[in-house]
């Protein structure tokens, strides 16, 4: 699958490599040049510096022929604008992105966009853990 | 008429204060506590302080009975989902997103935001403006531009000097819209005569206008040897 994951935070760059082992083509897009080095030199994917959400960086990223979009910065306004151009307007068949401030997530269902909600996922998680735990 | 404005930097501040001077019904949402604290003590109004982004800061703002929302805020990814919320969660017809960096004003159009401002753009073509001494410069700008005023001086070397206005040749998409002389307008009929020291305001498109700088490039040669 060819995918494009926005932002290369811990998240992004986890991903990006974990993707990429697993025999898919990744592109990652971030604005700063030090978290893309991040990645180091076993990630085989390509790497691009630029502002996320400009169409230019995205078109060099390959979104017009991309099956999947990630968008997973730590900015929910960020990541809400590259999935609208993702879109609207590059018609990218599968969207998903990151929530970072709980209450946010009305705002991407609003405008229709697809999240993972990692706040609560591990809370989930942490809360499972502890409730199982005391059997 | 009640209005909210997000975002209270200095474009925000002065809008404020603006519609405040007008009469208007404005409430003020802006991130930074300090800020606020700032406008508050200058000027009346309803201030919240909280991000712009945020569903529930927008209601306590009054969104659902609003009538216009400014996004005025430093980000363009701000600007433009409060513009899509405001769209797509609340049904407001007149939403207006500044822009900051130019690049994004294609971003914005595609995704359905059509009434912005550039601030970056405004600003640059005011100084472009004060830098071209052509005879034949753009004065305004409508709707990205797909109308341009443009503004036309004539001296003594101009090719309109002493026409009428029925006998001028002009290509297709532009309109002679009204002369300046001696700081009063004068309404353009066919029978207008073009005199020394007019202003001639055209409405154009930016397409055009070449064609009309080109018209002018012998008939204002010279102001054009004076620039070199």
């Amino acid at each position: 699958m060819f995918i494009v994951i926005v932002g290369c935070g811990k998240l992004g760059s986890t991903l990006s490599k974990d993707l990429s082992d697993a025999g898919h083509n990744i592109t990652v897009i971030d604005r700063s040049a030090e978290r893309l080095e991040s990645l180091g030199s076993g990630f085989n994917g390509l790497s691009i510096k630029g502002v996320e959400y400009d169409s230019g960086v995205l078109r060099e990223a390959g979104i017009t022929q991309a099956d999947y979009l990630l968008s997973l910065t730590n900015d929910d306004n960020l990541n809400i604008t590259v999935s609208l151009v993702a879109k609207e307007i590059f018609k990218v068949p599968r969207i998903i992105a990151r929530v970072n401030e709980p209450e946010k997530k009305s705002v991407y269902s609003l405008l229709g966009i697809d999240t993972i909600n990692p706040t609560e996922l591990i809370s989930y998680i942490i809360k499972s853990k502890l409730e199982g735990g005391k059997k | 008429m009640k209005s909210i404005i997000i975002g209270g930097g200095k474009i925000g501040y002065n809008l404020l204060k603006t519609l405040k001077e007008r009469g208007y019904n404005v409430t003020l949402v802006e991130k930074d506590a300090e800020t606020c604290r700032k406008i508050a003590e200058e000027i009346n109004t309803d201030i919240i302080c909280g991000d712009g982004t945020d569903i529930s800061v927008l209601k306590d703002a009054g969104i659902l009975n609003a009538d216009i929302i400014a996004a005025v805020t430093g980000k363009d990814e701000e600007n433009l989902v409060i513009c899509q919320i405001a769209k797509k969660g609340f049904d407001i017809s007149k939403s207006i997103a500044r822009i900051n960096n130019p690049k994004n004003i294609g971003m914005f159009r595609s995704l359905g935001v059509d009434q912005t401002v550039c601030s970056t753009e405004v600003i640059a073509n005011l100084i472009e403006y004060e830098f071209d001494r052509d005879i034949c410069k753009i004065v305004q700008t409508f709707d990205r531009g797909s109308m341009i005023l443009v503004e036309i001086t004539v001296n003594e070397g101009n090719r309109w000097l002493g026409h009428y206005v029925k006998d001028l040749v002009l290509p297709a998409d532009c309109v002679i819209a009204s002369i300046l002389r001696a700081d009063s307008a004068v309404f353009v009929r066919g029978d207008t005569q073009i005199l020394l020291g007019d202003t001639i305001h055209m409405i154009t498109n930016r397409s055009t206008f070449p064609e009309i700088k080109k018209l002018f490039h012998n008939g204002g040669m010279p102001y054009a040897r004076q620039k070199k």
